[in-house]
């Protein structure tokens, strides 16, 4: 818990094994995606199952690239664009909303707080019928723009619960220190505020991110071109042409995870530091 | 003039940061809220989707649906789900926030690669779950049979209450890097300087952890569980993939329901007022959420 | 070097809103291009582009369909371009909609005023959409008096023809001639001595018959062969046939002889599982030949009628066409009347592994010994499901049942009781 105290170097070796450990516990599922991957189908159905693949399969991969409509890269930028697009709005409108709910008791505050749950309460089937209804005549429909228009419905109220957390906790004094330095309301939100509140800035936008990233059903009802659409309606297109055939199904799984997963790895020095590094310095 | 400076006094200017993104999802969502009570008060099906009256039928939806017994095992059924989910997935997410809290040198690198699960689209990881819980290439059952905790292989996925548990574990895993960081994040707010002046007073960890992470977290806290509710009760990808309310219906969720009676029956209106069960039954949670963290604020 | 950071952080933050403005614009243009239509795809990449261009400019068709075997999506695409190339007064396109979506994207395409010209769908379903008024009245634009009766009725409402059969198919039972050889079973013709085969094929490593079991529309295809066999009916179930159905499923479970995991299989899963070895026999449609003589060339398998109980039987399944009103109708006449010339059907049914549901062509269409010929015979005993507005109702209570027999949840007495408690409330 004393974050600052660094730990003693047995005690680090012991918390780093533990560390590794876990880490194996909780990737195992996809360690086995991985390796099914790359086994034969004959070799996923062979009892006891093999740790590591006997025999290396990459036909699975192969599949892959391209199969009828379905471009594997073009459904990736198309994710890429819808999730990226998604994420700059949500955190756009997010981040003053949770500021203005952290720091302003004006009447409406629970009413809105409330209104914002509320609008995570459908559960999808019910509102694709009438978002479609809605883009279709702002005639978005059939494009990238309302996949990105309803995926960030999903990131906005997350990120305005998490995010005034964050600015509640940021002391009353630093901001009239900042109206004492000559800042009005929006330049101190702006230039003090904002700074101070990035990790949650940062962990909100991520989120919104996923969120985008994994949705299905938004992607598959509102763009019906295949070339349009994203990489987890690829999905369907596997599932209903390889049934369980197991193989080929993880790989899918694996190829929709790298791309991310490197994203993640090569940022995450900015992410985990800007999501964790501390917030309230004073 | 001096009604309008009321309006513009320092805490209603809140209101305009708040407005774009209200206005936003109002938009958005607002219109398909309204239109989903109407339509379940109605007795929309195939027949009258498109053309033909829409006739008012008031709350009978509502009542064929508790005589419904498919209604009231799902209903069961996303509550239970979404309970164990939320108990198992918080307590091991926290458990991990404060284990990857303390400064070792994987702890950063390590936590940052436990998020990838969390990076998954939901059908992939239902897919990946049934792969581990098959019942005769499942590694599950064969790790189970190495370590002579079940003599034969246990049908997950094809008996009703295993089934159940299997999606438990799915959720359960794809839940605990969602927690994990957000109480990281929270963890973070929490200034240094009340530690050390705890440390000097000689208080224990337990003692600090009850009394000042516990204390300071709590809209954290809050805000996850909320989260974690609302997103749990309303799940539907993974159910749909893993095991399409099967067997026997025995997993069917509201939202899975509520799908199923309006896209692959017909039955639009039923299909409605099974989603707005599910809306009031947060509703009500949401409620509490509200005035748990609105308590005592209105005096700062 | 914090300040760097941020100071990156916002040039990241610029780039995104100045792509996101930049797009914007151009989806503008789009607007104006009416963007549903295949106008919106000219700025995903200049070969899309040109692809579009190439288009004869004639009045838009659109097609909707499910299958997404790649050989079915470019048999359809062939016949579509020829069909484009012969004329240039329309121009269709064809766009694939995953089976699991189907049904919702016609839904809310229809609450939404936005629906294809044509769409091939799922027998079955055919009467619900009637229903809800959205398919064209085709009656005595198209002669289909040489088609199965069968077939016609599925897209027959009230005397009125909604719809063309695409093609035909159904269900028979598929063995692997290799181990029912090397266990000394002949081809089982009724239930019994389907017991007994699939008792004497099951080893360790192999269960005797597999057919698809989950708990939906797919489900209810491969169960109805079985009830209609004891001579119940899809609404008259709780009695002594229909229980006899029941109680054969399950025996079929309990004796080891078919496994309880085909609850989650597919029929693609059903067929390899065959094909794998890990099955011996198995109930499938006539779809999965071109997939299996390409993926297992050296499996020895043939096709035979489903056993019976008391008569042979089987299901009907395959697809129409619709067309939708207020569409363009005169273009989607005029496409039809072309992709159901003889020739055209026999080279579509031929890359499908169809039957042709024009029982002239049928008749001729395959050499004695092809493997499809079985599936021909088996085509006079395939009855249809419904058809009628409310079939999902009813098959949802069939399905249910046999997956209560299934996995031991309910008896054959029970579930069979269930079942026409829902049905009766259905079909009063």
């Amino acid at each position: 818990m004393n974050e600052e105290k660094k730990v003693t170097k047995k005690k680090n070796i012991l918390l780093s094994v533990t560390a590794l450990l876990l880490l194996c516990v909780l990737l195992f599922p996809l360690y086995w995606a991985f390796i099914t991957s790359l086994k034969t189908e004959q070799e996923i159905f062979q009892n006891p199952p093999t740790f590591y693949p006997h025999i290396l399969n990459l036909k699975s991969y192969a599949a892959q690239v391209e199969t009828g409509d379905f471009n594997m890269f073009r459904s990736f930028a198309n994710s890429f664009l819808i999730s990226l697009g998604a994420t700059v709005i949500a955190v756009l409108l997010a981040v003053p909303a949770s500021y203005g709910i952290a720091k302003y008791r004006f009447k409406a505050r629970k009413g809105m707080l409330l209104s914002f749950l509320v609008t995570q309460m459908l559960p999808v089937s019910v509102l694709l019928t009438p978002m479609f209804i809605m883009f279709k005549n702002m005639h978005v429909y059939n494009t990238w723009i309302s996949a990105v228009l309803a995926d960030a419905t999903i990131g906005i109220p997350f990120s305005v619960l998490i995010l005034k957390n964050y600015f509640a906790s940021i002391p009353k004094d630093l901001e009239e220190a900042a109206y004492l330095d000559g800042c009005n309301r929006f330049t101190a939100f702006v230039r003090i505020l904002i700074p101070i509140a990035k990790p949650g800035v940062m962990v909100c936008a991520i989120f919104s991110f996923l969120y985008a990233w994994g949705d299905l059903a938004y992607g598959m009802t509102f763009i019906l071109d295949q070339e349009k659409r994203p990489i987890t309606a690829g999905i369907f297109n596997f599932m209903g042409q390889y049934g369980t055939k197991w193989s080929y199904l993880t790989a899918f799984a694996v190829v929709t995870i790298i791309p991310v997963a490197l994203i993640f790895i090569f940022m995450q020095k900015y992410i985990v530091s800007g999501m964790t590094s501390g917030a309230v310095k004073g | 003039m001096g009604k309008i400076k009321k309006i513009f006094r320092y805490d209603n200017v809140g209101i305009l940061f708040v407005l774009p993104a209200f206005v936003y999802m109002l938009i958005f969502v607002g219109y398909p809220i309204i239109r989903n009570v109407i339509l379940s008060f109605q007795d929309v099906t195939a027949a009258n989707l498109v053309r033909g009256d829409k006739t008012f039928i008031l709350f009978d939806n509502y009542r064929e649906l508790f005589a419904d017994s498919v209604f009231v095992t799902s209903l069961f059924n996303t509550l239970r789900y979404t309970v164990l989910c939320l108990v198992f997935q918080f307590v091991i997410g926290f458990l991990l926030a404060l284990f990857f809290n303390q400064r070792f040198s994987f702890a950063r690198p390590v936590r940052g690669i436990l998020l990838v699960p969390w990076m998954i689209p939901v059908t992939v990881t239902a897919l990946m779950f049934r792969l581990l819980f098959a019942t005769d290439i499942g590694v599950i059952n064969y790790i189970l049979r190495s370590l002579h905790l079940i003599g034969e292989n246990i049908e997950w996925l094809t008996t009703p209450g295993t089934a159940m548990f299997a999606l438990i574990c799915a959720n359960v895993w794809i839940g605990i890097p969602f927690n994990m960081i957000l109480i990281s994040t929270g963890l973070t707010t929490i200034p240094k300087e009340l530690y050390e002046s705890a440390s000097i007073d000689g208080a224990n960890k337990i003692e600090t952890f009850f009394h000042i992470t516990l204390p300071l977290l709590k809209p954290t806290i809050e805000s996850v569980l909320i989260l974690g509710f609302i997103y749990t009760f309303k799940v539907y990808d993974l159910v749909y993939v893993m095991t399409s309310g099967g067997p026997v219906n025995s997993t069917h969720m509201l939202s899975t329901y509520s799908y199923k009676l309006s896209f692959e029956m017909f039955k639009y209106s039923k299909g409605s007022a099974v989603a707005n069960v599910l809306l009031v039954i947060l509703l009500i949670v949401g409620v509490f959420y509200i005035k748990a963290t609105t308590k005592g604020e209105e005096e700062e | 070097m914090k300040k760097k950071r941020v100071i990156s952080l916002l040039a990241v933050l610029a780039m995104t809103i100045g792509m996101l403005t930049g797009c914007g614009s151009s989806a503008q243009t789009q607007d104006g291009a009416k963007p549903e239509e295949s106008g919106g795809e000219a700025q995903d990449s200049p070969a899309d582009a040109s692809a579009e261009a190439e288009g004869n400019g004639g009045e838009a068709v659109t097609i909707w369909y499910y299958w997404e075997t790649e050989g079915h999506q470019v048999a359809l695409d062939q016949v579509i371009q020829e069909y484009n190339a012969s004329q240039d007064t329309y121009e269709v396109t064809a766009k694939y909609v995953p089976f699991a979506d189907f049904k919702k994207q016609l839904s809310i395409g229809a609450s939404a005023d936005e629906l294809p010209d044509i769409a091939i769908l799922d027998s079955p379903d055919h009467a619900s959409y009637v229903e809800m008024g959205i398919f064209e009245d085709l009656t005595g634009k198209f002669d289909v008096s040489s088609y199965y009766e069968g077939t016609v009725n599925s897209c027959t409402v009230d005397g009125k023809l909604y719809g063309i059969p695409f093609g035909a198919n159904c269900l028979a039972l598929y063995y692997n001639e290799d181990l029912l050889t090397a266990a000394g079973c002949k081809v089982p013709e009724t239930w019994d001595e389907l017991m007994d085969a699939a008792k004497a094929l099951t080893t360790d490593s192999v269960t005797g018959l597999a057919l698809c079991s989950v708990q939906n529309e797919e489900g209810t295809f491969n169960f109805v062969p079985w009830l209609w066999s004891t001579g119940a009916t899809s609404y008259d179930i709780n009695n002594e046939n229909g229980i006899r159905a029941l109680t054969f499923i399950q025996n079929l479970i309990n004796e080891g002889v078919m496994s309880k995991e085909c609850i989650n299989w597919t029929q693609g899963d059903v067929m390899n599982q065959f094909i794998s070895g890990n099955v011996a026999m198995m109930e499938n449609g006539p779809w999965q030949i071109p997939t299996m003589q390409a993926e297992a060339p050296d499996l020895n398998w043939k096709v035979t009628l489903i056993p019976k109980d008391s008569q042979y039987a089987s299901v009907l399944g395959g697809e129409n066409y619709a067309v939708i009103n207020g569409g363009n109708v005169d273009g989607a006449l005029d496409f039809l009347t072309y992709a159901t010339s003889e020739e055209k059907v026999k080279f579509l049914m031929d890359k499908f592994g169809y039957i042709s549901a024009d029982k002239m062509i049928a008749e001729n269409q395959f050499e004695a010994d092809s493997p499809y010929t079985p599936f021909v015979e088996e085509l006079n005993y395939a009855m249809p499901r419904g058809p009628l507005a409310e079939w999902p109702g009813v098959s949802d209570a069939i399905s249910l049942a046999f997956n209560q027999v299934i996995t031991g949840t309910a008896t054959p007495e029970d579930a069979a009781a269930g079942a026409q408690a829902t049905i009766d409330g259905i079909v009063k």
